[in-house]
């Protein structure tokens, strides 16, 4: 079926520019719309995982206690699904582009894995010298934190990507303001102020593809 | 709303679905590509359709079409080129010119 309308039909440059934005917007829609996706996904991870990690430890969650061996489990399956969930809408909202942007999204996507085993390397190699459980439980989360904050900053740079931007400066944040509060209240500190960041990020972005609409 | 006169605008991309093509080619970052498939979906096109236009805009040196294997399927993929970007800059600024805007 072929459509050879010649251009006398719309001889409105109005409507051509109309037409113009119209279908840039849609295209825009397409990228962004799993986004509001993502960021909730990580907002639900952090928030459920992090408060399991504080109602775990002694002397956290004064409502009820959960064993360890639940909530560490569910914590890092949590984190995993995040991480694999994330990958998946990533590798589809960049299907059928290929060319110079490859090597970028590679690169940032490569990153995520690399600095997640560095990082852990370090708490492990610091347990292997000494720092007590205590310490350890205040490091892995600020660390983990650090890591997102810094990705994303870099994620906002490639993409120019203001909420990736705001989103990293809270992780950076949070992380760094959490030891303060110590164990085991850091970790509710993580899922409050990260977990609620993410999900406030996530309600913001959603509500904002539906106004462009 | 003053009326588009012809002769300044260019003819190839001022048609509706070569215009939708375009504009959507321009989204992508220069020095990239995309999949037919994926175009098709960006556009709402029918196949025979999109390839209709895609050859228009081939003929006027706007767009670069590469055609791949990616092991034995056949893959097309096509961008805008130097040229188009160009063309398509010029086209938007001569209709925001035309409604009175100062491009």
């Amino acid at each position: 079926m072929t459509n050879t309308v010649e251009p006398h039909e719309t001889d409105d440059a109005a409507e051509m520019l109309a037409l113009i934005t119209a279908q840039q917007r849609k295209v825009d829609q397409l990228m962004l719309r799993p986004i509001p996706w993502m960021l909730g996904i990580w907002g639900v991870a952090w928030l459920v995982g992090f408060l399991l990690l504080w109602s775990a430890y002694p002397g956290g969650n004064p409502l009820f206690t959960i064993p360890m061996a639940v909530a560490a489990p569910v914590f890092a399956l949590l984190i995993a699904g995040a991480i694999a969930a994330s990958a998946i809408i990533g590798a589809r909202l960049s299907r059928g582009v290929k060319g110079e942007s490859n090597f970028a999204g590679a690169v940032y996507g490569i990153s995520w894995s690399l600095c997640g085993i560095a990082f852990a390397a370090l708490g492990v190699g610091l347990i292997a010298n000494g720092l007590s459980q205590e310490l350890a439980s205040i490091y892995f989360p600020s660390a983990f934190s650090l890591m997102c904050g810094t990705l994303y900053l870099a994620g906002a740079a490639l993409w120019r990507q203001v909420s990736q931007l705001v989103l990293g400066i809270i992780m950076l944040v949070v992380g760094a303001v959490a030891p303060f509060f110590g164990a085991p209240t850091n970790n509710l500190v993580m899922a409050i102020f990260g977990g609620g960041a993410l999900l406030v990020a996530a309600i913001v972005f959603a509500v904002r593809l539906r106004q462009a609409r | 709303m003053s009326p588009v006169h012809q002769g300044e605008l260019d003819p190839v991309i001022h048609a509706a679905a070569r215009l939708k093509i375009t504009a959507t080619l321009a989204t992508i970052p220069p020095g990239d590509r995309i999949a037919f498939p994926r175009l098709q979906e960006l556009l709402d096109m029918t196949p025979g359709n999109l390839s209709t236009h895609l050859r228009k805009l081939e003929d006027a040196a706007y767009v670069e079409v590469e055609k791949t294997h990616q092991g034995r399927t056949p893959v097309t993929y096509i961008s805008l080129s130097k040229a188009g970007r160009r063309a398509f800059e010029d086209y938007t600024d001569a209709l925001k010119q035309l409604l009175g805007g100062t491009a």
